[in-house]
């Protein structure tokens, strides 16, 4: 066979052409993260320096896996329970908006959802009679999952017992509300 | 009469022939609704009130309480009269001397006493159901129009949550609706909790929730009554059938037993504790996050 093309030696445009090639493959290979940054969650028993590493990881090309460091950081901050802890998580929701990892609204349904009394499942723009009382099985229910984020949050991150108890007893509270106001909703009909 | 047993919203079983207005129950919600509005204009207009007790409604209310009070007393006295009489029933070892002179007069006359408890109570069912119909329906334009109509989810939950700032040391009013207390007892704790409450959105939380304690008790108690009154017209026949042969059958036994425990109440010390009073805002941070 004839290799012609093989040996006929290189012009300088072919050769400017596989530089360029060899760089942005170079560069494409510089965008992965490497072996210390791989998007490994933080470990280890200390929340702020587990948020320093979310921090670093997040703001390069890990800010896909944002939940899954948010919810690593409640496993490390479980282990060092204190009322601090509420306004570490405060800052760093308010840093991921700053970073705009999270629109506002996210942060703060990540914030509530965890660390308010409020449950974040009861929004809504529009009366009760309209809005919540048709789908009041489906809200309650979500509030009860909610509540077991704010056990969490509320009782075994920021050591806030009463606070706790408050949203509890507010989910009753609410319950009993909502059987009553519905039933004389839907009386109405 | 089969005194078959039903089971009310709160889990405690019922007998048919039962009411649940003892012990000036209605006045004890009368005087505690009063207390509410009466104290209102004293305190802060800091959030707007809820006006779920208007004039109308404690009228209902009062009108209620009096009709409670009425065949409260009318039955008292009955049941004082049978206990007596079982008394003597018992004490003149008249079980299974039925044959006895002494003892047929004996049960003749509980037999009597039996259908005149029954004749109180179907003579003031009709106006107790058309009382507490009323109030509920009252109660119910109410909730639908305050907390139905006029409040979104999160409006509702900061009524019921009150503002952060009035929410320190306030005691709040004890989750009733489910906790198997008698009406009675509950009402009384309706008084002694909200006369203590001292703020307007504190106030507010718990008429929420008093209200709607309220609403779905009437509903179930105006189901009860109307139960009851059919109930009676067989539980009258079986009682004149019963005097005809002589006999106390442990049917009466069971419903005398029942008006008893409503006129002269069960304990409520076995039932579970309030929790305490919180604080609303987790431990004084405040986040800018905070909705």
């Amino acid at each position: 066979m004839n290799y012609k093309i093989c040996s006929r030696p290189l012009s300088t445009l072919t050769k400017g052409l596989i530089v360029l090639v060899a760089l942005l493959g170079l560069s494409a290979c510089k965008a992965l993260p490497t072996q210390s940054q791989a998007c490994t969650l933080p470990g280890g028993p200390d929340l702020t320096s587990a948020v320093g590493q979310a921090k670093d990881d997040l703001s390069g090309v890990c800010s896909y896996r944002y939940d899954d460091y948010f919810h690593q950081l409640l496993e490390i901050a479980k282990g060092d329970p204190k009322p601090e802890n509420r306004r570490v998580f405060s800052d760093f929701l308010v840093w991921s908006q700053q970073q705009g990892l999270l629109s506002k609204r996210q942060a703060q349904d990540y914030y509530n959802r965890y660390f308010n009394l409020k449950f974040v499942a009861m929004q809504g723009d529009y009366n009760n009679c309209s809005s919540l009382c048709p789908n009041k099985k489906q809200v309650l229910r979500t509030m009860e999952q909610e509540l077991v984020d704010k056990e969490l949050g509320l009782l075994q991150i920021s050591r806030d017992r009463t606070g706790y108890q408050r949203a509890d007893r507010l989910l009753q509270e609410t319950e009993l509300v909502l059987e009553a106001t519905c039933s004389a909703c839907e009386s109405e009909q | 009469m089969n005194a078959s047993l039903s089971t009310t919203r709160a889990g405690v079983a019922v007998q048919p022939i039962r009411l649940y207005f003892g012990k000036g129950a209605v006045a004890a919600l009368f005087l505690l609704v009063t207390s509410l509005i009466t104290a209102l204009p004293s305190q802060a207009a800091n959030s707007p009130q809820l006006k779920l007790f208007p004039t109308t409604v404690l009228e209902d209310i009062r009108h209620t309480g009096d009709v409670a009070k009425e065949m409260e007393s009318g039955l008292q006295e009955l049941i004082s009269r049978l206990d007596q009489q079982s008394q003597l029933f018992t004490e003149s070892k008249c079980e299974g001397a039925e044959e006895d002179p002494g003892c047929t007069q004996l049960q003749n006359q509980l037999s009597d006493t039996y259908l005149e408890m029954l004749d109180v109570m179907d003579k003031n069912l009709p106006e107790m159901e058309k009382a507490v119909d009323s109030t509920r329906n009252s109660l119910q334009k109410r909730l639908r129009r305050e907390l139905g109509q006029k409040m979104t989810p999160w409006d509702l939950q900061e009524t019921l949550l009150g503002t952060a700032s009035q929410q320190q040391d306030v005691s709040r009013p004890t989750m009733r609706g489910r906790s198997g207390m008698r009406l009675s007892d509950r009402f009384s704790q309706y008084y002694r909790l909200v006369s203590t409450n001292s703020s307007n959105a504190q106030q507010n939380a718990s008429l929420a929730v008093i209200a709607s304690d309220i609403y779905l008790d009437m509903e179930e108690t105006s189901d009860l009554i109307s139960r009851t009154r059919q109930e009676i017209a067989r539980a009258t026949l079986m009682g004149k059938l019963n005097q005809s042969f002589g006999v106390i059958t442990p049917e009466m036994q069971d419903v005398v037993a029942g008006v008893k425990s409503i006129l002269f109440g069960d304990s409520a010390n076995d039932l579970p504790l309030a929790a305490p009073p919180v604080a609303a805002s987790p431990q004084g941070y405040q986040s800018p996050l905070e909705m």
